[in-house]
């Protein structure tokens, strides 16, 4: 019987992070550029007939691309294919993210909702208004005539699995993920910038509700598991007793 | 009792994986004994509906057969677990950070967008590879619950026996007391 209670204890832990991760991605559903996420489990194997439960192996983010959709933000881009924004955190240290919906600060650059500044680019102080092409060519309008001011690189990774996800849309490089690679948006094959649009969560909300049902009726199914065994444990007690 | 016993083990085991893809369900087979009813689990070999995972490296295998991956030790496994994801060499690697072995059991590199095939990773005739997508686990929940239950009635039933029994041979020592 206490095979069966720590069997069914480790399938609530489970439900419990899975719960966890389902409801992460369903408070970030409208977050653009924000990436879902799934946990992976595995079944604790043991010698003999069966297992002893099932064990997490961690939350595996879902890197599909979200849908592109026109915002009304006046130095808005998102990223049609793979590929994130480089932003420098004001530690220097790089960050990546494919929230694209940045805004001007008092110095000229663009600058996300965390402050974070995008690299490669500074808007001129008399700048009326900012046009980035699919090259990711920024080019700024001022009473001097158009000038280009800056180019929109994206970064790639040879696994972008290997990323850490750092909270919201940011992502830190790790070892795991490869050396960065700044590709030229607008390639033939490659991703393209589009202006003037944000990428929506790639989080399905109708897919997230059905998950987190399964995931409550898991989780309910497993501690009537417990329930059975402790039961089971009672009678055996009460054998003795006569 | 003992019977009863193994059968709640089994079920929750399967209830514990209820959310690990390409997990396989255990049966529970009882059968008589000398010394009475024995349960063991033996594989099912039923296997689990297709979910779409969205991410690429994800494979499912349609049909039967097994992904042959290797530990860190060059342990060689067989898993139905096909929720690999791309690494900086371009190796697959599943969760536990074990490599997919191709059919001859070297590791499989993807580049670009290049899809894997069946054959490649040995699967049998017949089998084919479903990319983007993962088989969730066989385990069928409401059937693994009546079994949670009746594992339990089972158990509470032998224990009625055991007492009855129990009771019997005290009565007979009473008795057999109380003649002398």
């Amino acid at each position: 019987m206490n095979r069966a209670l720590y069997a069914s204890a480790s399938g609530m832990a489970a439900q419990q992070m899975n719960l966890d991760t389902i409801s992460d991605n369903l408070a970030n559903a409208d977050v653009a550029g924000f990436k879902g996420a799934t946990m992976a489990f595995t079944e604790i194997a043991a010698p003999g007939e069966t297992g002893l439960g099932t064990q997490p192996l961690g939350a595996r983010t879902i890197f599909a691309q979200g849908k592109l959709e026109k915002s009304g933000g006046a130095f808005d881009v998102a990223i049609d294919g793979p590929g994130f924004f480089v932003l420098d955190d004001g530690h220097g240290r790089r960050a990546y993210s494919r929230d694209g919906g940045f805004a001007r600060a008092a110095d000229g650059s663009l600058r996300n909702a965390q402050g974070w500044q995008l690299t490669g680019v500074r808007i001129p102080p008399d700048a009326l208004s900012v046009d980035v092409d699919e090259r990711g060519s920024v080019v700024a309008a001022t009473p001097r005539g158009r000038q280009t001011v800056g180019h929109l690189s994206l970064a790639e990774f040879a696994a972008p699995d290997g990323l850490q996800h750092a909270g919201g849309t940011i992502f830190r490089a790790t070892p795991a993920c490869g050396a960065m690679r700044l590709v030229v948006p607008g390639a033939t094959d490659g991703p393209s910038v589009k202006f003037g649009m944000l990428e929506r969560s790639n989080v399905s909300i109708v897919e997230a509700m059905v998950q987190i049902l399964s995931a409550q009726r898991a989780y309910e199914a497993n501690a009537k598991g417990v329930q059975a065994a402790d039961e089971m444990m009672r009678i055996a007690d009460n054998l003795t007793r006569g | 009792m003992e019977a009863a016993r193994s059968r709640l083990d089994i079920a929750t085991e399967n209830l514990a994986n209820v959310s690990t893809d390409g997990f396989s369900r255990h049966d529970a087979r009882g059968f008589l004994t000398a010394l009475g009813v024995r349960v063991t689990a033996v594989a099912s070999p039923t296997h689990g509906a297709l979910r779409r995972t969205g991410r690429p490296d994800d494979l499912a295998i349609v049909g039967d057969g097994s992904f042959r991956v290797r530990d860190a030790r060059g342990r060689v496994e067989h898993t139905r677990a096909g929720a690999f994801s791309r690494d900086r060499d371009g190796h697959l690697r599943d969760g536990a950070d074990r490599l997919l072995l191709d059919a001859h059991g070297r590791p499989i590199v993807v580049r670009g967008d290049r899809s894997i095939q069946a054959r490649q990773v040995g699967l049998p005739a017949g089998s084919t590879l479903e990319s983007g997508a993962l088989e969730t686990s066989s385990v069928d929940q409401i059937s693994e619950m009546i079994d949670v239950l009746t594992a339990q009635r089972s158990y509470e039933g032998a224990e009625k026996i055991v007492a009855a029994i129990d009771g019997t041979r005290q009565k007979s020592a009473d008795d057999v007391a109380r003649l002398k």
